[in-house]
């Protein structure tokens, strides 16, 4: 039997992405760390449906609901029982991972067009429940507010403004600063929205490593088996039923996670905070990513961030008036949702790829 | 009196939910796709119902009016977007999910431009008889003329339907072909433009849920109204309670749902409304798997 050799887990390359992003995020405007969370929360929950959807074939339309499990969770045990931060959002994963343990155990005998109708309604009736329950707040929700550490940071006036092309030396010099600190001279002043950021970015890059990880892994490759071929995967000894569940469990923590972020960069958890739409858009930008390509998450959520920002300049330079502003990032969203499907199945990354492949073997059966 | 109340409402909700899930059933036998977006087609219909209503002022032309709208955008939907999703994204791991996705985007572009034409606002339809409840012994029934004439329209609506399917050579071929495609071809039936036929009696279905769901609430509806969304997961649900497949079983499912759901509100909490659907069909699914009246294939599609 041929042996995999081991796989490199990337470790490295993750710590890399993460140290640029912190140095980054005090060299750019507070709009823009704000959305850099927004994205991070995106990338995250994007992951998870990618997880599900594209690995283990199943479709849920009720991510949404499961986030909501997760932010729930984190903001009723931090009023409650003032828990730590970590651990409050350590309680959103597991929430919602049991949340998606009992929804996963349904969705093994679904499939298809069953399990997104069911998941359906549970995304439309789940953040109802708010209203039964006193200590989840009803419509207005609970607070959750999770705030930068209380340290006055030291700005250091008199240091030179960074350039990107400064030598290595001086970085590390000032990271070590920073590291002692928690300022980065010459950079911008500590802020609610930055440590959000820092939270959120660092959220994000654990979990896609963990999933880049998990996809890679035995699971990974049965989660594909058992979606091309279901009785093929059982011949060959997977517990698909199980392995579904499974997905579906993991999945559903990850986007408890996301969920919990989400409501700290709000400051609130309220049921509106989890319409139908947010189940709409994690589809949408997993689809744009391409459904099986993890590393395309990234696009996806920048598309989905930035496609407010774009809507609102086309509108602007037609002139249209307030109703078609409002509502052209909706079509937009669902107009691409549409033509992805339409004319890149695949995603983008995976069509190029496959192009290539097509190329390249054209190539050298023409040489032979 | 109370028990007469709850099933009446239960009945008259449950007969809205029955066309629509009769959408879901048409659509599914004659593409084997759940569409997502059949809300969206209600709301545009219903939309098209305000308009002539409006312009014509009467309810019993904005009716047509609005089924016929509702069946032209459904045929032209089959025509364009569904034959292209058949011809590019069969393959792959997105087959599977493709067409899911591609409802619910046209779900939201039905959403977006319906807001930007009519904007976000309520508009209101008004009914064509009193919703005021019937007096009986001095007792006034929550159950109103209104919502006899709902359930008097929709049964004649239900009884043309079966004509249509089980006495005329249309039927013959509306069944041949979600039976058994190739077979149908092979016999000469059109097989395509029944497809398309199939889609255009879903939008007409739908338009009249719709309309109807508008009305037996308080008239007011606007894009973001819960009522389509709650259209979408109870006609869902209604439908797969009666097994997708058979346009009996969803007229059943509609009604068994719309009773459960009466009396959970009535005699548990009117605060699960949301939550009461869902975990009907949680319990459908694990206690009668293939649906009232299904075959015992399972849930595979």
């Amino acid at each position: 039997m041929h042996k995999s050799k081991k796989q490199s887990t990337h470790l490295p390359l993750f710590i890399l992405v993460g140290v640029v992003l912190f140095i980054l995020s005090n060299f750019i405007e507070e709009l823009r760390v704000s959305q850099g969370t927004t994205i991070a929360v995106y990338v995250i929950a994007i992951s998870s449906i990618i997880l599900l959807t594209g690995y283990s074939g199943q479709v849920s339309l009720g991510h949404g609901a499961l986030m909501a499990i997760g932010a729930y969770a984190a903001a009723v045990l931090r009023l409650e029982f003032n828990l730590p931060i970590i651990l409050c959002f350590v309680a959103a994963v597991l929430a919602a991972a049991i949340g998606g343990l009992l929804l996963g155990m349904a969705a093994a005998r679904l499939s298809g067009p069953y399990l997104a109708g069911t998941t359906l309604a549970l995304a439309i009736g789940l953040p109802s429940l708010a209203n039964q329950f006193p200590i989840l707040g009803g419509e207005q929700g609970r607070e959750f507010k999770v705030g930068p550490p209380d340290f006055e940071p030291e700005v250091v006036a008199a240091a030179e403004p960074l350039t990107f092309f400064g030598n290595v030396l001086s970085i590390l010099d000032k990271l070590q600063t920073t590291l002692a600190t928690g300022a980065w001279p010459g950079a911008s002043p500590m802020s609610t929205y930055k440590w959000w950021f820092w939270i959120a970015a660092l959220a994000a890059l654990i979990s896609m490593w963990t999933v880049r990880n998990i996809l890679n892994s035995a699971y990974g490759r049965s989660w594909r088996a058992g979606r091309g071929n279901e009785v093929a995967a059982q011949l060959a000894g997977i517990n698909t039923a199980r392995s579904k569940v499974l997905a579906f469990t993991i999945s559903a923590g990850i986007a408890g996670l996301a969920g919990a972020l989400l409501a700290m960069s709000i400051g609130t958890v309220s049921p509106s905070a989890f319409p139908l739409a947010l189940s709409f858009s994690l589809l949408t930008g997993a689809v744009l990513a391409g459904i099986t390509t993890l590393g395309g998450v990234i696009i996806g959520s920048v598309i989905l961030v930035a496609i407010p920002e774009i809507a609102d300049v086309v509108a602007h330079r037609l002139g249209s008036s307030e109703s078609v502003t409002t509502n052209l990032p909706g079509l937009i969203v669902s107009g691409l949702l549409i033509l992805t499907v339409l004319f890149v199945p695949n995603g983008p990354v995976e069509q190029h790829r496959a192009r290539k492949a097509k190329h390249e073997a054209a190539h050298s059966s023409t040489k032979k | 009196m109370q028990l007469l109340n709850t099933l009446l409402i239960g009945i008259t909700a449950g007969s809205i939910y029955s066309l629509m899930a009769i959408a879901f059933v048409l659509v599914w036998r004659s593409t084997r796709v759940v569409n997502f977006a059949q809300a969206g087609m209600a709301l545009l219909s219903t939309y098209f119902g305000y308009e002539a209503v409006s312009r014509l002022g009467s309810f019993w032309i904005a009716l047509p009016v609005a089924m016929i709208g509702g069946a032209i955008f459904a045929a032209l939907v089959e025509l364009i977007l569904m034959r292209l999703l058949v011809k590019h994204a069969s393959s792959g791991p997105i087959a599977g999910v493709a067409p899911i996705i591609a409802t619910l985007g046209l779900l939201g572009v039905i959403k977006s431009v319906v807001t930007m034409i009519w904007g976000g606002q309520d508009l209101r339809i008004v009914a064509p008889i009193s919703n005021n409840g019937f007096t009986i012994n001095g007792e006034t029934l929550v159950f109103s003329p209104l919502k006899l004439l709902v359930l008097v329209v929709v049964m004649v609506l239900l009884i043309m339907l079966s004509i249509l399917f089980q006495k005329t050579n249309l039927g013959l071929a509306l069944r041949a072909s979600a039976h058994a495609p190739e077979i149908a071809r092979l016999s000469g039936v059109r097989v395509d433009a029944v497809r398309t036929l199939g889609w255009a009696l879903a939008g007409a279905a739908g338009a009249v849920a719709g309309l109807f769901q508008t009305v037996n609430g308080n008239g007011n509806f606007s894009p973001d109204s819960i009522e389509f969304s709650l259209l979408l997961v109870s006609g869902f649900i209604a439908a797969v309670i009666g097994g997708l497949d058979s346009l009996l079983g969803a007229v059943l499912g509609g009604l068994f749902l719309g009773i459960s759901i009466s009396f959970v509100l009535m005699y548990v909490s009117s605060g699960l409304f949301f939550i009461a659907p869902f975990v009907i069909l949680l319990i459908v699914l694990f206690v009668r798997p293939q649906g009232i009246i299904g075959v015992k294939a399972g849930r595979r599609a």
